[in-house]
């Protein structure tokens, strides 16, 4: 290893990532990433707009009504129209939920006969839907187990929804952020790697660098150090971003959640790597990165679909992928702070060493000082 | 020998570079490879340099080696600038930066000796004022010359240059040459140097002759001249087997003609005639459409084009007549192919004054019913890579507004006239560049103009190919009444131009005839010192 090389490389390195403005893109980027999705996406639906025709104004539809009139999910209008009229509100978008409480619906209910509440629910945005769906169920088998305990009916079965066990408070930004910043950790230095080494190529400036006696070895820490570096403080802006402007609680250790975002930093330096030796355009190489770290970063990671809870392949998929491993160890810190006393941290925390290990290998063993 | 290259081949997946290339050198020698683009010079250098894999064996110092990696150890003994103006230059680093840089990578201790032979590096490049420029606010020149001197920072032994001189201007060029003269003869150096210019091969101890992946001579200047002297004939009338250009005509059977005395191109046409590969001759038919054409074709009063502070072209005057030949000389960056743009329409004109065919542009519609009169082929030749030549020929009479029956026609005729027609039914890619720029011809005349706005067109294209093209071009002329205004950075081809401008960082230094400027610079021995000589003159 020779240090005056490597400083001589590496210098030129900030210069030109200064003079180029590049380094607004380093540190804008992430940023705009985090607070651009963790407002953006929203999946949990508040304020749904509930038309409900009751047709039995009994004590009991009252009490169904009142329910729904005092949860924050719920802009509950009660109105006296036909179904038809209601129905044609759904489709001009002026009601999300119609609920119709039949006639004689408290008198079937104690006299112990079946009976049913109609809900129309506008289903354009299936995610949507389903989450209105299970809130309007919650409110109503809230209401039966209340009314079975109280007049003394076996209960047969009760529904909880898991997703929302370590986020009581049911904040969105709880469960997405730190999600986010397994995506912009993933995306940024694998796209700033991958561009420094790629610019090169594209310029022709690699031939210093292949008609030198510069080693291998040193033109990759040289090329890498950089972006490690520079990253490596992102790891810094995303967290007050977090615990700042998106107020999520951290309730693991600091040191924990600092070392593992800097091996996580090491496998995407390493993707980086890996693209840049398979392309020789910029634009190509963005793009290659983008794709192959976006879609795990984001549909494989757990934010916006348990991992638990996906099909075998996803699930594999999921497996196969870094980014479930990092999020995992990063949702622990944020929200639950067991740390490493839960084996599955640790053995995450190796496997996530065992990524970077290998990609940097093969990326270095792959990078050849010729053309190709 | 110092430098032995043992029969080496490069290849590109299944495409060949070069094949079974030998080369020797001596210490102190400059030795120059010639040939036009895709020739294989280029493939040998990376062989050379160590920078890609390559078959056969090359032996520097007594050390063999067969591969990049075993080309490991010699590196620190080699420079290496490949070819492309400013390629190995960091545009956002200042010209300080760079020597440092690349001093840096190479480990150079910074003591007495090293300042005062950098010193003298920047001062023979020209560049010591301009220290803290950045790269990318450097002329092509300036950039060339640095690029130089960064090679030449740590005395490299093996100095491979991969065409520093193309491009850039006479005087910048002039100073390169200088600049490596004075480094072989101090630093006892082997110089690989290739070029695209002829005139330069009067520089180099030994030349070796590229053409079609493979050297096809080599000695010394004189050597090589001799070598085409049975073969070349003053201009005669020849039935067959024969190529005529320049007034010489080249042909391996013995003509009844008085001997000529061969250039260094001539070993080119011989080649060509002992390969058999004679280009097929060229007839072109007269025009379908008899029109009247005004004597003057084009007229720019004090044309001018501003990018930000930067002045392309500063306020060009430029008559284009009737039947005539204009050649647009400059180096990179003089502002040839903005001035073209500008006729065009495809850049706004900033001030100044242009008449087409005897009318006033002022608008994009006073263009519209112009284009029908105007054929244009730009400097990549725009062809489509995915459609047939003929596709592409379609493509273009459509473009035109010609019916499909007399497109068809005029593609059959233009293609037979121009010798492609054997070719047509392939992709551009798959053809060599002289009939890529044949068909590209053809593509900008189907419409039958009666003005030709060429740009580059034969830049890299081998010596045959590009005699054959000029004679084309003069056929068009003579039987279509054609005027056509050309741009090159080849100087020697003002020769073959009616009249010849010249500019020089967007300013026109010279409007005249080949033969005035040839009687105003007596001492000149040829156009490249003309231009040389303008070129100073104009300091």
């Amino acid at each position: 290893m020779k240090i005056g090389v490597i400083k001589a490389y590496m210098l030129k390195e900030f210069k030109d990532l200064i003079r180029s403005r590049m380094i607004f893109l380093v540190y804008i980027m992430p940023t705009l990433i985090l607070v651009m999705f963790g407002y953006g996406i929203k999946l949990e639906v508040k304020h749904s707009r509930l038309i409900i025709l009751d047709h039995d104004k009994s004590e009991l539809s009252y009490t169904l009504i009142n329910r729904f009139e005092h949860s924050k999910y719920f802009n509950t209008k009660v109105l006296d129209i036909t179904e038809n009229e209601a129905l044609r509100m759904i489709k001009a978008a002026k009601a999300d939920i119609i609920l119709i409480i039949p006639q004689s619906f408290e008198k079937r209910i104690f006299h112990k006969d079946k009976t049913e509440i109609g809900a129309f629910i506008d289903g354009a945005f299936p995610l949507r839907a389903m989450t209105m769906q299970s809130y309007v169920q919650g409110v109503v088998y809230s209401m039966i187990r209340d009314l079975m305990e109280r007049y003394h009916i076996r209960i047969k079965k009760i529904e909880i929804n898991y997703r929302n066990l370590f986020n009581q408070s049911l904040r969105d930004e709880n469960a997405i952020v730190p999600g986010l910043i397994g995506l912009v950790l993933l995306v940024a230095p694998a796209i700033l790697a991958a561009l420094l080494i790629v610019k090169e190529k594209e310029k022709g400036t690699i031939f210093n660098f292949y008609s030198s006696p510069v080693k291998k070895s040193d033109f990759l820490i040289a090329k890498l150090t950089p972006v490690f570096l520079l990253h490596s403080v992102n790891i810094f802006i995303l967290l007050l971003w977090a615990l700042y402007l998106f107020k999520v609680p951290f309730r693991g250790e600091f040191w924990i959640y600092w070392l593992t975002s800097e091996i996580y930093i090491l496998i995407s330096l390493s993707i980086g790597l890996l693209v840049s030796i398979v392309t020789n355009r910029q634009i190509v190489a963005v793009i290659l990165t983008v794709i192959i770290t976006v879609i795990p970063g984001f549909l494989y990671s757990g934010i916006l679909m348990p991992i638990s809870s996906m099909s075998k392949e996803a699930y594999i998929e999921a497996h196969l992928f870094p980014v479930m491993y990092y999020n995992h160890i990063i949702y622990d810190t944020f929200l639950i702070g067991q740390g490493f006393e839960a084996q599955k941290n640790l053995l995450y925390l190796l496997i996530l060493i065992f990524y970077a290990a290998l990609l940097f290998i093969i990326g270095s063993a792959l990078l050849k000082k010729e053309l190709k | 020998m110092d430098l032995i290259v043992n029969r080496v081949s490069v290849y590109y997946g299944d495409k060949v570079g070069i094949k079974d290339a030998c080369v020797e050198a001596k210490k102190e020698e400059i030795i120059g490879f010639i040939g036009a683009d895709g020739a294989g010079k280029s493939s040998l250098m990376f062989a050379i340099a160590g920078v890609k894999r390559f078959k056969g064996e090359i032996i520097y110092e007594n050390y063999a080696y067969h591969s990049p990696k075993e080309a490991e150890k010699i590196k620190d003994k080699l420079g290496f600038m490949p070819q492309g103006i400013g390629l190995v230059l960091y545009p956002d680093l200042t010209v300080d930066e760079h020597l440092d840089f690349f001093s840096d990578i190479r480990e150079l201790k910074r003591d007495e000796e090293y300042w005062r032979y950098r010193q003298r590096l920047l001062k023979m490049a020209g560049l010591a004022e301009f220290t803290d420029r950045l790269a990318k606010n450097l002329s092509g020149g300036m950039k060339q010359k640095l690029s130089l001197i960064c090679t030449l920072i740590h005395r490299p032994k093996l100095l491979l240059l991969d065409e520093p001189t193309t491009g850039v201007d006479p005087i910048s060029r002039q100073e390169l040459w200088e600049i490596l003269d004075e480094n072989r003869k101090k630093e006892k150096s082997i110089s690989l140097v290739s070029t695209a210019y002829m005139s330069e091969a009067s520089k180099m101890d030994r030349l070796y002759l590229f053409d079609d992946q493979e050297i096809i001579a080599s000695g010394t200047e004189k050597e090589l001249i001799d070598m085409a002297r049975d073969y070349t004939y003053e201009e005669t009338e020849c039935e067959e087997g024969c190529i005529t250009f320049n007034k010489r005509t080249y042909s391996l059977r013995p003509l009844n003609a008085k001997k000529a005395e061969p250039t260094l191109e001539s070993l080119f046409f011989v080649n060509a005639l002992k390969k058999n590969k004679i280009p097929p001759p060229i007839q072109i038919e007269p025009r379908e459409q008899k029109i009247e054409i005004p004597p003057i074709v084009m007229e720019a009063r004090g044309l001018t084009k501003r990018f930000g502070d930067f002045v392309a072209d500063d306020h060009i005057d430029m008559v284009l007549r009737r039947r005539e030949i204009v050649g647009l000389l400059g180096a990179n960056g003089a502002g040839k192919t903005t001035f073209i743009k500008m006729l065009l329409g495809l850049y706004p004109i900033d001030e100044g004054e242009l008449y087409l065919l005897g009318k006033k542009i002022s608008s994009p519609e006073d263009r519209q019913e112009l284009k029908s009169k105007i054929g244009y082929m730009s400097q990549l030749f725009a062809l489509y890579k995915d459609l047939t030549i003929y596709e592409n020929l379609v493509y273009f009479a459509k473009m035109h507004g010609l019916g499909m029956e007399k497109a068809l026609h005029r593609i059959e005729k233009l293609s037979k006239g121009l010798g492609f027609d054997k070719y047509i039914n392939e992709f551009p890619k798959d053809v060599p560049l002289g009939i890529k720029q044949r068909f590209s011809l053809a593509a900008a005349i189907l419409h039958e103009p009666v003005v030709l706005f060429l740009d580059e067109p034969t830049s890299g294209v081998d010596t045959v190919a590009r005699a054959q093209f000029w004679k084309l071009l003069h056929q068009l002329k003579e039987k279509w009444d054609i005027s056509i205004l050309i741009t090159t950075h080849y100087m020697s081809e003002a020769e073959y131009c009616d009249r010849v401008v010249v500019l020089k960082r967007g300013r026109k230094i010279a409007d005249d005839t080949p033969q005035n400027l040839l009687k105003r610079f007596p001492n000149a021995k040829s156009f490249e010192e003309v231009f040389l000589e303008l070129y100073k003159e104009s300091e």
